[in-house]
C-alpha cells in the first residue's frame, strides 16, 4: 500500500487568545508570538496511515506545500516514521485558497506516481475550511470518502480493498473501497498523534527532503500566485469575549432553584 | 593474681616470675601456629578473589572522573567514613553502628598490634601502651560491639522497622561478630586464670571471665588444666570464625566497610542539582538513558555495591511515604543483584587491568566502545522488577531526599533519571499527561498546555521593561513559566518585581523572548529537548551580554545556575528570596519600625527541594518570614530534612491517584504547626501547597503565602 499524507504547516490555534494577530490589511493572521505547528487532523491521518502501515506494509509519503518552514512539518513526519517527505514551496504568496491548494497538492501526487491512497486531515486548525481532500480528489479524479477514521486493508493483490469506517452525524457507515481514493481523516481515540521517538528525531534531522517548485510540477505559478481566484476574504476579525457574572438569590435552596431556571431561560431565549 | 605477690606458679608455661613490666606471651598455649597462618593465607585469597570479582565488575562500567580534587575528596572521607557524620544522623543505628565500627577498628588494631609484636619483633605488647591501650581500651570497645551487636538483633528481630531489609545475610553477619567477640573474652578470661596474669584487671571483660571460672570450677590444678584446654579449643573456634569472616565478608553487604569510603571519596563534589550528566548527542551510537547495565558508568555500578541495604533512602522518600511503589532502595538493591548475577555470567576477566585513565576519561557520559565490549545481551534493566517499573519510575520528584540521606552517598535520583531517559527518549512512553506538557515544551516553550496568559500578563499597569528596550539593566529578573502563566503565581511575580522596584534595582525582563529553562523536559528524561532549550536560552541570554540572574523559581534558579554552564552559560544566579534579602540588609528595602501588617501571623515554611536540598539555600527565605513577620513555626521535617511537595521531577504535571498524593501529606505536616500562613519560594510548591492545604484544612483560615508576597504586604 501506497501512501501519500498531506500535512498542512499552520499558526499554533492553542495560544492565549490575547497573542492572536491579525495583519494590516484584515484578511490575514500574522504570526506574532505564536509558533507552527502541524495541523492537528493532519497528525491524526498520518497516525492512521502509519498504524495502516504497521498492519499492511507499504511506503509513507509525507507531502507538504508551503514556506521553506513546512520542513519541520516534514521532518516531524519522518520522525514519526514516514519513509519519504516531499516539499512543494510555496514563494511567497500569503493565503493559497483550498482550490489552489488542492490544485498543487494534485499535481505533487501525480508527479510522485504510484500511490493507493491520499490521506488528508478532515480540516485545518486555522481556516478550517475542510474542502481540500475532497478538492484533491475531484482534480485526480479519484472517489473520495470524508471524516474517517479508521481504515483496514482487506485481500490480495489485485482483489485488494480497503475497509474504512467514517463519522456521519448519527453514527457511522461502514464503506467497502478499493483503492486508488482519497480519504480524509477526522480524530477518534486510537488515532491521537505518536510522539516520535528522540532517536528517531535524531534520525530524521539527517534525512534528505525532496523540494519541488510550482514550475516543477507543472502548476501555472502565475495563476497560483494571483490566488483567492475563488472566493475572498473581506474581514477577519477576533472575536470578543464578555464574561458577566451574576448572583441568583432565594430564600430557600427550592426558590434558590427555581430562580436559576429561570434566569436561564430568559438568558437562553434572548439569545 | 596480685602483681606483687606473684606465688600461684603457672602451670602451663607461662611465667610472670622476673618479669617486672606489664606484659603477657603471646600465643600462649597454642601449638602449631603455622595452621594459623595458613587459615590466614587461605581466607585471604577467598576474600580477595570477591573483592577482586567486584571491582571487575565495576570496571566495566563507562568512564566517568571521580578523582579530581583530592584534597578536598579526603576532608569528605575524614568526615563522613571517619567521622560517620551522616551515619550517626539517625539515632538508633548512631548507637549500634558507632558501637559495632568504633569497637571493630579498636580490635582491628590490636590484632596488629599482636602481628607485629609477634612476627615482626617489635616489643608492643609491653609496658603502658599494653595496659592502657591493649589490655584495657581493647576490652571495653570490645564489649561495646557485643552491645552493639544487641541493639542490632533487638532492632532486627523485635523493633523490626519497615526500611530494613531482613535477610538470613544479615542475621549471620551479627551473629559471627557476637561470636567472635565473646569467644576473645572467653580465650582472654581463661588464660588470665590459668596463668595467674598480675595485669589480669586491666582487662575487666576478660577478668570478669576469669573470676567466674576460678570461683565455679575452683582453682585445683584439674580445673585449671579444664580451663587450659578450654582456652585451646576456644582459641581455634575464634580463629576459625575470624578468618572465615574475613573470607565470607566480601560476597556479602559487609563489603560495604570498602565500598563505603570508595562511595564516599568518589562522591560528587558540586550541589546535587548539578548531578545529571550530558548526552553526546554529536554520536548516532550513544545510548540514550539506561537500558541496561552496561549503559551506568563505573561510578554507578560501584554504588550498588556499597549500599548497607540501611533503608534511610526509602523511608525519606516523600512518594514511598504515601503509598506508590516507589523505593530508592529497592532500586539499588535490585540492581545490585542483577549486576551479580549478569557479571558473573559476562564476565571478561581483561577488564580487571584497564589502566586507571580509562575510568576517568573526560566525556563521562557515553563511549560505545567500552559499551560493546561489555554486554552479550544484557538484561533491559527498566521494567526488570517492580522497584524499576515504570510506574515506580514516573512517580520521583526528583526531591533529593533519598541522596541527603544515604550514609554512602549512593546517588538513587540521576538514576531514575537516566532510566526516564530510555523510556522517553528510545521507547517514547510516558505518561499522557507528562506527553502534554513536553509536546507543550515542544512546539510553545512553556509546559503549560492550554494556558490562556500571556509571559507578560502579570506586568499590567506596572512599567516594567524588557531587556530589548533596556539594555542597561543591571540585573535580569528570570520570571519562569511557572510564575507569569499560572494566575495565582502572577501575584508572586507582580509583588517580586515591584519590591525590586521599590529598590531601585535596575531590572528587566526577557518578556516574550523567555522560553522554559528546560528543567521539566531534563527531569522526566527528555534530555534533547532540554538541551534545545538550554541552548536557545544561553544564546539568548549571552547575545544581551546578561551578567546577573535573579529567578523567581528554584527549578529556573538550579538550572541556570548548575546547569548551564556546562552548555556555556556563566552567570550570577540568584533566587529572589536571596536576592531580597541582600536588598533589605543593604537598606534599600525599609520596614516600617512600628506596624508590620503581617506581625500577628504565625508562618511556616516550606523548603522548596530545588532551593534547599538541592543548593543549600535554607536561610533567606526564612530571614524575609522572620523580617515580615516575627512569628516562625519550623514544621518537623525542614531544611534538609525538608519533605517535598511532590511537584518536583515533572511531577507536577502528574495526576496523582487520590489517595496518594504527596502535597497532602506535606500540607498535614505544614497543618499541624498550627501556623496560618505557609511561606513557600516556589511556583510550583505554591500550586501544590495550595491544593493541598485546600483539601485538607477544613474550617480553619490557613493561606500559601511566597516569601515575596509576605516581604510586599509587610511594606505597603
Ligand atoms: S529523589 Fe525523592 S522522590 Fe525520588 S527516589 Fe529520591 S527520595 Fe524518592
Ligand atoms: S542506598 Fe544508601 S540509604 Fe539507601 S539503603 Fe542503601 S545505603 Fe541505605
Amino acid at each position: 500500500m501506497n501512501i501519500i499524507i498531506c500535512l498542512k504547516q499552520i499558526l499554533d490555534p492553542e495560544i492565549p487568545v490575547r497573542d492572536f494577530r491579525i495583519g494590516p490589511d484584515k484578511r490575514e493572521a500574522v504570526r506574532g508570538n505564536a509558533n507552527l505547528v502541524t495541523n492537528i487532523f493532519c497528525e491524526n491521518a498520518l497516525e492512521t496511515a502509519l498504524q495502516l502501515r504497521e498492519r499492511t506494509g507499504g511506503k509513507i509519503t509525507a507531502l507538504a506545500f508551503g514556506a521553506e518552514s513546512a520542513e519541520d512539518t516534514l521532518r516531524k513526519a519522518l520522525a514519526m516514521k514516514a519513509d519519504e517527505a516531499v516539499l512543494v514551496l510555496n514563494d511567497g504568496h500569503p493565503h493559497p485558497d483550498p482550490f489552489t491548494v488542492a490544485q498543487v497538492l494534485a499535481a505533487a501526487v501525480r508527479k510522485i506516481g504510484a500511490c493507493d491512497l491520499v490521506m488528508t486531515g478532515r480540516e485545518s486548525g486555522d481556516w478550517g475550511s475542510g474542502q481540500t481532500g475532497g478538492l484533491i480528489a475531484e482534480e485526480l479524479g479519484l472517489p473520495c470518502i470524508s471524516f474517517v477514521d479508521h481504515i483496514e486493508a482487506r485481500g490480495e493483490g489485485t482483489d485488494a480493498s480497503l475497509f474504512v469506517k467514517r463519522q456521519t452525524d448519527n453514527g457511522w457507515e461502514l464503506l467497502n473501497a478499493q483503492p486508488p481514493l482519497v480519504v480524509t481523516i477526522t480524530n477518534n481515540e486510537f488515532n491521537v498523534p505518536r510522539i516520535p521517538k528522540t532517536r528517531d528525531i535524531m534520525i530524521s534531522a539527517r534525512q534528505p527532503i525532496t523540494k519541488w517548485t510550482l514550475e516543477e510540477i507543472g502548476v501555472n505559478a502565475a495563476e497560483v500566485r494571483a490566488g483567492q481566484s475563488y472566493y475572498e476574504v473581506v474581514d477577519l476579525a477576533i472575536p470578543a469575549k464578555d464574561v458577566a457574572c451574576q448572583f441568583v438569590s432565594g430564600d430557600t435552596l427550592e426558590q434558590k432553584v427555581e430562580n436559576l431556571a429561570q434566569r436561564v431561560i430568559e438568558v437562553t431565549r434572548s439569545l | 593474681m596480685n602483681p606483687t605477690t606473684t606465688t600461684n606458679q603457672a602451670i602451663i608455661g607461662s611465667d610472670f616470675s622476673g618479669i617486672s613490666y606489664p606484659t603477657r606471651e603471646v600465643l600462649w598455649n597454642i601449638d602449631n601456629v603455622w595452621l594459623m597462618y595458613v587459615m590466614f593465607a587461605v581466607s585471604s585469597v577467598i576474600a580477595g578473589y570477591g573483592i577482586y570479582r567486584r571491582v571487575s565488575l565495576w570496571r566495566r562500567g563507562l568512564p566517568e572522573n571521580r578523582f579530581d580534587r583530592p584534597r578536598y575528596r579526603l576532608l569528605m572521607l575524614l568526615k563522613h567514613a571517619l567521622g560517620q557524620r551522616r551515619t550517626v544522623r539517625e539515632k538508633s543505628a548512631a548507637f549500634f553502628h558507632t558501637f559495632i565500627y568504633t569497637g571493630f577498628i579498636i580490635l582491628t588494631v590490636a590484632t596488629t598490634v599482636v602481628f607485629l609484636h609477634h612476627d615482626f619483633g617489635l616489643p608492643l605488647m609491653e609496658g603502658d601502651f599494653y595496659l592502657y591501650f591493649q589490655s584495657f581500651i581493647v576490652d571495653v570497645f570490645g564489649a561495646l560491639v557485643l552491645v552493639g551487636v544487641g541493639i542490632a538483633a533487638v532492632r532486627r528481630l523485635v523493633l523490626r522497622p519497615k526500611k530494613l531489609v531482613y535477610t538470613d545475610e544479615s542475621l549471620l553477619i551479627l551473629a559471627m561478630i557476637f561470636l567472635i567477640v565473646l569467644t576473645g573474652f572467653l580465650i582472654e578470661g581463661w588464660r588470665i586464670a590459668v596463668t595467674f596474669d598480675p595485669w589480669g584487671r586491666w582487662s575487666p571483660f576478660g577478668y570478669l571471665v576469669a573470676s567466674a571460672s576460678l570461683s565455679l570450677m575452683g582453682e585445683s590444678i584439674k580445673s585449671l588444666e579444664a580451663m587450659a584446654t578450654a582456652h585451646r579449643i576456644t582459641w581455634w573456634l575464634h580463629a576459625i570464625i575470624v578468618f572465615g569472616f574475613i573470607a565470607w565478608a566480601p560476597y556479602t553487604k559487609m563489603i560495604h566497610v570498602i565500598t563505603g569510603p570508595l562511595n564516599i571519596y568518589t562522591a560528587r563534589l558540586e550541589p546535587s542539582g548539578a548531578i545529571l550528566k550530558k548526552i553526546d548527542f554529536e554520536n548516532p551510537e550513544a545510548p540514550l538513558g539506561v537500558k541496561t547495565l552496561t549503559n551506568f558508568t563505573w561510578k554507578d555500578l560501584v554504588d550498588f555495591d556499597a549500599c548497607t541495604e540501611c533503608g534511610r533512602c526509602t523511608s525519606v522518600c516523600p512518594a514511598n511515604a504515601v503509598g506508590k511503589e516507589l523505593s530508592p532502595r529497592d532500586i539499588i538493591l535490585d540492581l545490585r543483584n542483577l549486576m551479580h548475577a549478569e557479571g558473573l555470567r559476562i564476565a571478561d576477566r581483561g577488564q580487571f587491568w584497564l589502566p586507571i585513565a580509562d575510568l576517568k576519561r573526560k566525556n563521562s557520559a557515553i563511549n560505545p566502545q567500552s559499551a560493546s565490549r561489555i554486554g552479550r545481551n544484557p538484561q533491559s534493566v527498566v521494567g526488570a522488577f517492580p522497584s524499576t517499573s515504570p510506574e515506580a519510575l514516573w512517580s520521583c520528584t526528583t526531591c533529593g531526599a533519598c541522596m541527603e540521606a544515604c550514609p554512602v552517598f549512593i546517588e538513587q535520583m540521576p538514576k531514575i533519571i537516566d532510566m526516564r531517559r530510555y523510556l522517553v527518549m528510545e521507547e517514547s512512553d510516558f505518561p499522557d499527561t507528562i506527553q502534554e506538557a513536553v509536546t507543550s515544551l515542544e512546539s510553545r516553550g512553556h509546559p503549560f498546555r492550554g494556558t490562556q496568559s500571556t509571559r507578560l500578563d502579570w506586568a499590567d499597569g506596572l512599567d516594567v521593561k524588557t531587556l530589548a528596550g533596556a539594555r542597561d539593566a543591571e540585573v535580569l529578573f528570570w520570571v519562569g513559566c511557572g510564575g507569569a502563566l499560572v494566575e495565582r503565581n502572577q501575584k508572586v511575580v507582580r509583588a517580586t518585581a515591584q519590591l525590586l522596584e521599590k529598590a531601585g534595582v535596575k531590572f528587566a525582563i526577557l518578556g516574550r523572548e523567555e522560553k522554559c529553562t528546560g528543567d521539566p523536559a531534563r527531569r522526566v528524561g527528555n534530555e534533547f529537548l532540554f538541551e534545545r532549550l538550554a541552548k536557545e536560552n544561553i544564546d539568548k541570554l549571552n547575545g544581551y551580554d546578561v551578567k546577573k540572574i535573579v529567578t523567581l523559581c528554584p527549578h529556573c534558579f538550579n538550572t541556570i545556575r548548575n546547569e548551564y554552564p556546562q552548555f556555556g552559560g556563566h552567570y550570577e544566579v540568584y533566587h529572589h528570596s536571596e536576592f531580597l534579602v541582600m536588598l533589605v540588609n543593604e537598606g534599600k528595602l525599609k520596614l516600617p519600625a512600628d506596624k508590620l501588617e503581617n506581625s500577628g501571623l504565625n508562618v511556616t515554611y516550606h523548603d522548596p527541594c530545588y532551593l534547599g536540598r538541592h543548593n543549600g539555600v535554607y536561610d533567606a527565605p526564612r530571614q524575609l518570614v522572620q523580617i515580615s513577620s516575627r512569628s516562625f513555626v519550623e514544621m518537623k521535617q525542614n531544611r534538609e530534612n525538608g519533605f517535598c511537595c511532590g511537584g518536583g521531577g515533572g511531577m507536577s504535571f502528574v495526576d496523582e491517584p487520590k489517595d496518594k498524593r504527596v502535597n497532602q501529606e506535606r500540607a498535614r505536616q505544614a497543618l499541624v504547626t498550627g501556623a496560618d500562613v505557609v511561606a513557600v519560594g516556589c511556583p510550583f510548591c505554591l500550586t501544590m501547597m495550595e491544593d493541598g492545604i485546600n483539601a485538607r484544612k477544613g474550617e480553619r483560615d490557613v493561606r500559601v503565602m511566597d516569601v515575596a508576597e509576605l516581604l510586599w504586604q509587610s511594606l505597603i
